[in-house]
């Protein structure tokens, strides 16, 4: 410390050693988890508005092959233990290799990126997207009435507790080898189908080929289960 | 070629991280005076630094940034808990274990009685060694400012102290 007479020192250094036992207790990772979360956040943001416009202009189901990300297509296999808490969520890995998800009905619409994250932080393999929906080559493309293919029932369970928070538990012993999850989220311009009320579409998919996906919206259900 | 260059980016914050998330602490730990809400605006604010990091790794003073980050996203918090609106900035750290007592709270409870600016020029220029023109630059005030806040905190802490150090030696 400079500039400071004798008197000065001897005080901001007793405040300085005060402060000495004081230590950040909040992990490294805890940072970057929640710094990547909002930067796909920002960019699932700019996706989304993006395909409002295009849907707004009336260009719907272009079958393409899907545009996977590097990270989607390979995810983790190392399920490493986690305990995530965000102001949206909580995600723990628990013994028997399960997550157990934890979300208000608000908050589980609010940030698909961050699940996506999470989950796959946590070993359990997910692609998400907004305003797509993506299947299977030999998947029919049904739909129960919650917009829930086949399959996706035994791997993802929903509850409710006592406070009305919705409890999402994600068995990645239950997905069959060469799967992954996919969670599509109505993008707002496709909101209608659900009558404004935020929803998703869940199904099983491949992990080892390309997925056909379309910004189509899925027939009409109530996707705001649990 | 972008997912090595993120890798890389964020080796170089983990440094970051791991160097100066104890400094930043215990200068917004000065400022605040309050240990939970330290950690949760210093984890916000090395949050903000790694989504800016190729903005904040050529600051001058990166640690500066941090501190003055969370010292405004204290404002924010302010701002919101006075509207009621759920913690947004906070609420992901609840699971962080509650810390031990690490600080004297005597010594907490001298610098709260001193003014919320006095406390920021006493930390700034403490934990990051800010020269005064510097801590001038970082707290938005003039360089006079400065030398008046510290000359001030000094002079309270210094009687403050005493006293609090008296009182400990005393029956």
């Amino acid at each position: 410390m400079t500039e400071y007479n004798s008197e000065s020192a001897s005080v901001l250094t007793a405040v300085r050693d005060g402060f000495a036992p004081v230590t950040m207790h909040t992990p490294l990772d805890t940072v970057v988890v929640q710094a990547n979360a909002r930067r796909r956040r920002r960019r699932a943001m700019t996706v989304t508005a993006v395909a409002a416009t295009v849907l707004a202009v009336g260009a719907v189901g272009y079958g393409q092959g899907s545009s996977r990300s590097a990270k989607s297509a390979t995810p983790s296999t190392a399920a490493q233990p986690v305990h995530i808490v965000t102001a949206a969520y909580t995600v723990d890995s628990q013994p028997n290799g399960s997550v157990t998800v934890t979300w208000t009905k608000q908050g589980y619409f609010q940030d698909p990126s961050g699940l996506q994250a999470a989950l796959q932080k946590a070993g359990f393999p997910v692609l998400v997207k907004v305003g797509e929906f993506c299947k299977g080559p030999s998947d029919d493309g049904y739909l129960d009435p919650s917009g829930v293919g086949r399959g996706v029932e035994g791997v993802m369970q929903a509850s409710t507790d006592s406070n009305g928070q919705v409890i999402f538990t994600f068995d990645r012993s239950a997905l069959p080898a060469g799967n992954e999850l996919f969670i599509g989220y109505l993008s707002p311009a496709q909101l209608a189908i659900t009558h404004g009320a935020p929803g998703s579409v869940e199904r099983l998919v491949p992990t080892n080929t390309t997925l056909t996906c379309t910004t189509q919206a899925p027939p009409s259900h109530y996707g705001t289960r649990g | 070629m972008l997912w090595r260059s993120r890798g890389v980016e964020q080796l170089e914050f983990a440094d970051f991280y791991v160097d100066s998330r104890d400094v930043c602490l215990r200068a917004v730990l000065a400022s605040v005076v309050d240990r939970s809400l330290a950690e949760d605006l210093v984890a916000e604010a090395f949050t903000r630094a790694l989504m800016s990091w190729p903005k904040v790794s050529q600051h001058p003073a990166p640690r500066a940034w941090v501190v003055r980050t969370a010292l405004n996203a204290r404002v924010s918090w302010w701002r919101k808990r006075r509207k009621e609106v759920p913690l947004g900035i906070t609420a992901y750290m609840t699971a962080v274990a509650e810390p031990v007592i690490e600080v004297d709270p005597g010594l907490l409870r001298v610098l709260r009685q001193l003014p919320r600016r006095q406390r920021e020029v006493i930390a700034v220029r403490v934990f990051l060694d800010l020269d005064t023109r510097s801590t001038a630059e970082l707290l938005g005030i003039s360089e006079g400012t400065v030398k008046a806040h510290l000359s001030r905190a000094v002079a309270t802490l210094r009687v403050q102290l005493i006293n609090h150090h008296q009182a400990e030696v005393l029956p």
